[in-house]
């Protein structure tokens, strides 16, 4: 089932020299899945996120053929029903959870302070969902870490209580914008584990937005391989090594592997591109 | 005319190209803005003014024909008389000069030593800190006329004076606004770098820690340009600064007050140079802090 | 060249690093690697004197350091940092962050070494009178490398050197970085997270976990995927599965 279709899409922002098109017709479908874009610095991928969440400041400019999301065209929606969406039914993870954690309230509070959207539960029932989002996103001691403040937390634990923020309003579709980038490699295989149980489980759809080709690649069912604001190329899971474009191919070839043998590394030709 | 190409090129071929061209994209920033052009207007006014005074000034700022006093604004007095026979005009003329003077040794002597204590006091830390802060704190929770007042008492009236007792009094906010930007880089790592070129503290001080220190202070002194005149008006009126016959703008207020229900002109008209003149340091100031400080554009 | 022995840091009540001893022969290119909080960072700041609260023995070439104390090691060894975006004072141009430390040591011939020294580090001359927010992030690499190389130390600490920087420019300063080591005969002590830079980087590793060192190997022991602490297997898999 399709949750989320896209075409078209394109994101313009003024400058000096013109307007400039950071995202150039863009045109994806996400259905219960996990699905990946990849992509450098500059190459759009974040704004592409940014501009399914309703989230372009001005003086940027989305525009799409297309943009519906559960059947609802999101292009014509006024902001009050789009922040209604926003939350309960479509929810984003970035890539520190320091800058958005509010650092003075316990972290218990921030969560059910999300369930308020929801309006009709009470003190009792909320606390209730609260401990279990923190125990889906596997944090042992929910109630000590409830009582915690955000700075007494790790980054992979503070990772962990923002996905629990947005899993306990059970969206239908998360965008997580580089969620592990900031984290150690022991802990990244956990939130993406907690993700994909999310997916599975509640039928969620995923945006994983990522610089990493290998992990997205490992990870997702399909992936996205960004370049200047287009998708060059499209691949299945684990089909990274049958990759065709150039870009996605140097990518590949420029990344230092475990039993590295090169003298020197290939580097991206863009002139080629 | 230099091409603005060559200004705005990407890659200036020499040092001065480079800086020039910094130069010129921050005054066409600072020209965008409407208000911030009254403002540079005013003082370029103000500057032009107090230069050319002996040849503006239609008749003499000190002497007077007894004959003529208390006029009311007229084609020959445009803004009148004092009680004295003195036109007015060519006082509040002459009288930007000394405004001008007060503004800038004010400047030059609290903006630097506010710099220098804030940029020592946050990048050092410890218990320079505590020293530097301690004594900011102590002047800072003082009322700045009522000091300036006190050190005038005990140095005597008299405007090198009253610039001295402003100038003390004006620092400590630099040196406050100084340390809290310097503590929000210093543990930055081009710091770390060029501690391991084995450079002294003097030296990133100097050249690494105030620069980026600058542009804030730059900013505030405009800002505080409109309160340092009116604290020197304000000493003036009180009889604690510039002395008579010297026609600054706040003794002359003060003399005018005797006469300020019958003829209102005598404390209205240098009570509007000073209005005028604040307002523009102040337009600029504002203009100036949204080129150089683009962050803190909006807020209070 | 560079000789650790037992070096313990303490900050406060918790402890760091414990007992911690190798050296990095001259030439080589020897890699400390971890996750946060390992220690690994913690070394750098001891060699490189930003830390001076260390108990043990510390010498880089002919410079034996003291606990407590800056040495003035500045044609000793030099640091390229992991942000590049924090690394480079934000309002001096790169001539003036690259004659810094000549003016500082009093050299001669600013111009022309500047000057030779963007060509040595594959920047165009054009760019010497750049701000730093006029470069990308590689470019930004560049010009931190070649900061620390102005002064010819022999030892170079690289904290993270591509971690902040796209893939593609990744290979770019490692290339860069491999060239000037062989050109220069320079000694490198990297710091990382990520095996397959070791991989490609370095000669000799050591696995810091909490503190301590877990193994020192061979980087073809790593190449093979046969280090022999269970902590270095599980750092291999993560990696390749992670």
């Amino acid at each position: 089932m399709t949750l989320l279709s896209v075409e078209n899409l394109r994101v313009t922002f003024p400058s000096d020299h013109g307007p400039v098109e950071v995202v150039r017709g863009l045109s994806f479908t996400l259905g219960r899945e996990r699905l990946g874009i990849v992509g450098e610095s500059g190459s759009g991928k974040s704004m592409t996120g940014r501009a399914v969440m309703g989230l372009v400041a001005p003086p940027g400019r989305v525009t799409a053929d297309r943009l519906e999301f559960e059947g609802r065209d999101l292009r014509s929606l006024p902001e009050r029903e789009f922040r209604a969406l926003r939350g309960p039914r479509m929810s984003m993870v970035l890539q520190d959870p320091r800058y958005s954690l509010n650092p003075v309230i316990r972290i218990g509070a921030q969560i059910e302070e999300a369930l308020a959207v929801h309006g009709n539960l009470t003190a009792k029932d909320r606390r209730t969902r609260m401990l279990d989002a923190l125990n889906a996103v596997r944090i042992d001691d929910p109630e000590r870490v409830a009582r915690l403040y955000p700075h007494e937390v790790s980054g992979g634990m503070g990772q962990r209580v923002m996905i629990a923020m947005m899993v306990v309003l059970e969206p239908a579709l998360m965008i997580a914008d580089e969620p592990t980038s900031a984290l150690d490699v022991s802990v990244r295989g956990q939130v993406l584990d907690i993700l994909d149980d999310l997916v599975k489980r509640r039928g969620m759809g995923l945006m994983l937005i990522s610089h990493d080709l290998n992990m997205v690649a490992r990870w997702c069912d399909r992936i996205l391989v960004m370049y200047r604001g287009e998708v060059v190329e499209e691949l299945g899971a684990g089909a990274l090594h049958q990759a065709q474009h150039p870009y996605t191919r140097g990518l590949i070839a420029s990344l230092p592997r475990l039993d590295e043998t090169r003298d020197r590394l290939p580097v991206l030709d863009r002139s080629l591109l | 005319m230099i091409p603005t190409a060559w200004l705005l090129s990407d890659d200036p071929e020499t040092r001065w190209q480079a800086r020039l061209g910094q130069g010129y994209r921050l005054s066409r920033a600072l020209l965008r803005n409407p208000l911030s052009v009254v403002g540079l207007s005013i003082i370029i006014a103000l500057l032009l003014v107090a230069a050319f005074a002996p040849w503006l000034a239609p008749f003499s700022a000190v002497e007077g024909d007894l004959a003529d006093r208390l006029q009311p604004p007229s084609a020959v007095h445009w803004m009148g008389t004092d009680e004295l026979g003195r036109d007015i005009l060519s006082r509040v003329i002459y009288g930007a000069r000394i405004t001008l003077g007060i503004v800038l040794l004010v400047a030059v002597i609290a903006a630097p030593l506010g710099l220098l204590i804030g940029t020592v006091a946050g990048y050092f830390g410890g218990w320079i800190d505590r020293v530097l802060m301690g004594l900011t704190d102590i002047f800072l929770s003082l009322p700045r006329l009522i000091l300036a007042l006190a050190f005038v008492a005990a140095l005597g009236p008299g405007i090198e004076n009253a610039v001295i007792a402003i100038a003390i009094t004006a620092w400590p906010v630099y040196a406050r606004i100084a340390r809290a930007e310097v503590l929000t880089f210093r543990n930055a790592e081009f710091l770390d770098a060029v501690r391991m070129q084995d450079a002294s503290s003097v030296r990133i001080i100097a050249l690494h820690v105030m620069p980026l220190c600058l542009s804030s202070t730059i900013v505030r002194v405009t800002l505080d340009m409109a309160g340092i005149i009116l604290t020197a008006a304000g000493l003036g009126f009180l009889g604690l600064g510039a002395q008579p016959p010297l026609p600054e703008w706040g003794a002359m207020i003060s003399r005018g007050r005797d006469f300020i229900l019958d003829q209102w002109w005598v404390a209205t008209m240098p009570g509007f140079a000073i209005v005028v003149v604040s307002l523009g340091f102040c337009l600029f100031g504002d203009g100036l802090r949204d080129v150089l400080d683009p962050k803190q554009r909006g807020r209070g | 060249m560079i000789s650790v022995r037992d070096l313990s840091v303490r900050f406060g009540e918790t402890t760091v690093l414990h007992s911690v001893s190798f050296d990095v022969a001259k030439g080589e290119s020897f890699a400390l690697l971890g996750e946060s909080g390992s220690g690994k960072s913690t070394i750098l700041k001891a060699l490189s004197g930003q830390v001076t609260d260390w108990t043990g023995a510390l010498q880089i070439a002919d410079t034996v350091l003291r606990p407590g104390h800056r040495a003035r090691l500045a044609r000793t060894v030099q640091m390229v940092f992991q942000d590049p975006f924090g690394s480079l004072h934000p309002r001096r141009t790169l001539d003036d962050t690259l004659s810094e430390p000549l003016a500082i040591h009093g050299q001669p011939d600013r111009d022309k070494r500047v000057l030779a020294m963007l060509d040595a580090v594959g920047l165009p001359r054009r760019f010497r009178f750049r701000l730093p927010h006029q470069l990308s992030g590689g470019q930004r690499q560049r010009v931190a490398i070649a900061r620390a190389l102005m002064l010819d130390p022999p030892v170079l600490l690289l904290d993270e050197p591509t971690s902040a920087l796209d893939v593609s420019v990744q290979a770019e300063i490692l290339n860069l970085l491999k060239s000037l080591q062989e050109e220069k005969g320079l000694t490198f002590l990297l710091v990382t997270h990520d095996l397959p830079v070791v991989s490609f980087m370095c000669d000799r590793l050591a696995i810091l976990r909490a503190g301590r060192i877990e193994e020192m190997a061979d980087v073809a022991a790593l190449r093979a995927a046969r280090l022999e602490s269970d902590y270095g297997q599980e750092l291999i898999r993560r990696s390749q599965h992670g």
